[in-house]
């Protein structure tokens, strides 16, 4: 690509007019990109140094807004609840996606395999408020559909989302229910790319299930795990809608406040937009470093296709 | 692959597959059939799972206490702008970024790819001052605005771009053709399924989109569907079963165009890996 960039780039007759032109072509989005997220990020990072409430002037604060961060026990709690929950989210979704797409990639009868593989999808294409607010009704203590049939399987449920020890975990298991869909469509993809015929020499050279499973298969999914579970973890960090809409004050004991809540609580309910800017500048580097992560991994344990 | 007989190990897998399933579409069928119900007799214990009596009152409640019709609306042009807006502006910088020389233009799509990883609520802060600035707070614009710019997209037609041969174009301006009639006339059709996969993802997005009107609406009248729905809940007056119903209006139509356009959904996100 870059040398048949390079070659084009040599300067021909006209090279001004399509200079030109090639600068009308990207000016929308250009524009846009500036205004809507360059400007905004260098903003949030300037932000981050004042202190302001958007109604009066904002004062320089220098490096208090970071140092306040170092003494918010609340920030910690976010920080904590968000990583639980991204952690919680990626082993539940690549565990139960990879099984799912295994299990449906061995079906045979196409009339069941459509009925489970749309099942698992339907619920990743409706809104998380609606999502929410259905969740809301199943695990509702007294006439929730979810709590009674547990208590039929003779599982005593807790109230959800009034028990600290129980809001988050709900709210994984809903999380999961709403995402599956997307994980095991991408893990369904990934295994289709398996060649059978090495699943066939591995299993004429004598190796059972779970040999070809642990050898070949996984080895050669690597790259679509590792997809699966760094879009899970940067999906999961900013968790915001249905933690919002089901716990609006961060739960019982702040047991449910995420990262990204926070932020909008510093931000838009309390105005304290300088340290919200700082907190939302810690968000990226986490971010950042997922993604520098995601590049190494990547470089030293995934199988080269 | 091997003997065609079903073992009983194939037996058993399917029928934990089928219950899967069950399961998961359980809390759906549930959610419909109560909506359905007359008020008094929904939420039963056991659980209902026919609608008896059977009745759409529940439906027709709705609009007394959400301006329902006006929402629905409203999100329909949200997310019709956003979508359209969006493939075009992204549609128009791929072009310059595969096609067009121009100085500067390597560093400038790498600038915008490195700004994939700034998390949208870093930049909200700031864009909502922008928007006060503006005075478009409580306007379908400040929902709309920002969704323009989709980075990914433009990086996602880039590539496909990269893959249509330039002798195709080359051809075309022989015969005295300009880069619009190129781009839309010959790129275009040949991009169906990038074009087909980044519309599908970002009405989907636009659709199912909270953070953006909660934090830029306020008034009812200029509320998307998901924002009406939590307004509704938290206390607008209406029993559950009328809340159950504003679910069951919103979630049921996704559902059919979900079925009708299958394919191509699930080609969007295997082909983007978008999250939404």
């Amino acid at each position: 690509m870059s040398e048949a960039d390079t070659a084009q780039r040599a300067p021909s007759v006209g090279a001004g007019h399509r200079q030109w032109t090639g600068f009308a072509f990207v000016a929308p989005a250009t524009l846009l990109f500036l205004v809507f997220i360059l400007g905004p990020f260098i903003a949030a990072i300037v932000l981050s140094f004042f202190s302001w409430d958007m109604l009066t002037a904002s004062k320089f604060n220098g490096l208090g807004n970071f140092r306040q961060m170092f003494g918010d026990s609340l920030l910690y709690k976010a920080l904590a609840n968000t990583f639980i929950f991204a952690l919680a989210s990626v082993v539940t979704h690549l565990v139960g996606g990879f099984l799912l797409a295994l299990g449906v990639n061995r079906l045979t009868g196409r009339a069941l395999s459509y009925f489970v593989r749309t099942s698992l999808f339907f619920p990743f294409v409706i809104s998380w408020a609606a999502v929410a607010l259905l969740w809301k009704y199943v695990l509702d203590p007294t006439f929730g559909v979810g709590t009674y049939y547990l208590g039929q399987l003779g599982i005593s449920t807790p109230a959800w989302f009034t028990d600290p020890n129980w809001a988050l975990p709900a709210i994984i298991a809903i999380d999961w229910w709403h995402t599956i869909g997307f994980t095991f469509v991408i893990m369904l993809a990934g295994l289709q790319t398996v060649p059978t015929e090495l699943i066939e020499a591995a299993r004429s050279d004598g190796c059972n299930g779970w040999q070809v499973l642990w050898n070949v298969t996984i080895p050669l999914m690597s790259p679509t795990i590792l997809f699966a579970g760094v879009i899970t973890f940067i999906g999961a960090f900013q968790i915001f809608d249905p933690v919002q809409i089901i716990t609006p004050n961060g739960g019982p004991d702040n047991s449910t406040i995420t990262i990204v809540m926070y932020l909008y609580q510093k931000g838009f309910q309390a105005f304290q937009v300088g340290y919200a800017s700082a907190v939302s500048l810690l968000v990226f580097v986490i971010m950042a470093a997922v993604t520098a992560l995601q590049f190494w991994v990547g470089k030293r344990w995934v199988h080269e296709t | 692959m091997r003997a065609k007989r079903p073992s009983a190990g194939r037996l058993l897998l399917g029928v934990v597959l089928l219950a899967v399933g069950l399961i998961m579409l359980a809390p759906l069928v549930w959610l419909i059939v109560e909506s359905l119900t007359g008020e008094g007799d929904a939420f039963g214990i056991p659980p209902n799972w026919i609608p008896k009596p059977f009745t759409v009152q529940n439906f027709r409640d709705i609009d007394g206490l959400i301006p329902f019709w006006r929402m629905a609306l409203n999100s329909l042009i949200v997310a019709t702008i956003s979508t359209v807006g969006s493939v075009l502006v992204s549609v128009l910088a791929a072009y310059g970024f595969s096609r067009l020389p121009f100085r500067g233009r390597e560093k400038l799509f790498a600038l915008m790819l490195a700004a994939l990883m700034v998390p949208v609520q870093m930049t909200v802060i700031p864009v909502f001052v922008l928007m006060r600035n503006l005075q478009l707070i409580d306007t379908l614009q400040a929902l709309w605005l920002p969704a323009l710019i989709n980075v990914f997209a433009i990086f996602f037609f880039r590539q496909y771009f990269n893959t249509i041969p330039k002798e195709l174009d080359e051809a075309a301006r022989i015969d005295g053709a300009g880069h619009l009639w190129i781009l839309f006339r010959l790129i275009m059709p040949l991009a169906g399924p990038a074009v087909a996969a980044m519309s599908i993802l970002s009405f989907e997005a636009s659709w199912n989109n909270y953070f953006g009107p909660l934090i830029f609406i306020s008034s009812q009248e200029k509320m998307t569907l998901p924002i009406g729905l939590v307004t509704l809940q938290a206390g607008q007056g209406g029993s559950s079963v009328v809340v159950f119903a504003a679910i069951t209006a919103v979630v049921v139509p996704v559902l059919v165009v979900f079925l009708v356009f299958q394919r191509a959904f699930v080609a969007s996100i295997t082909s983007s890996g978008i999250r939404g």
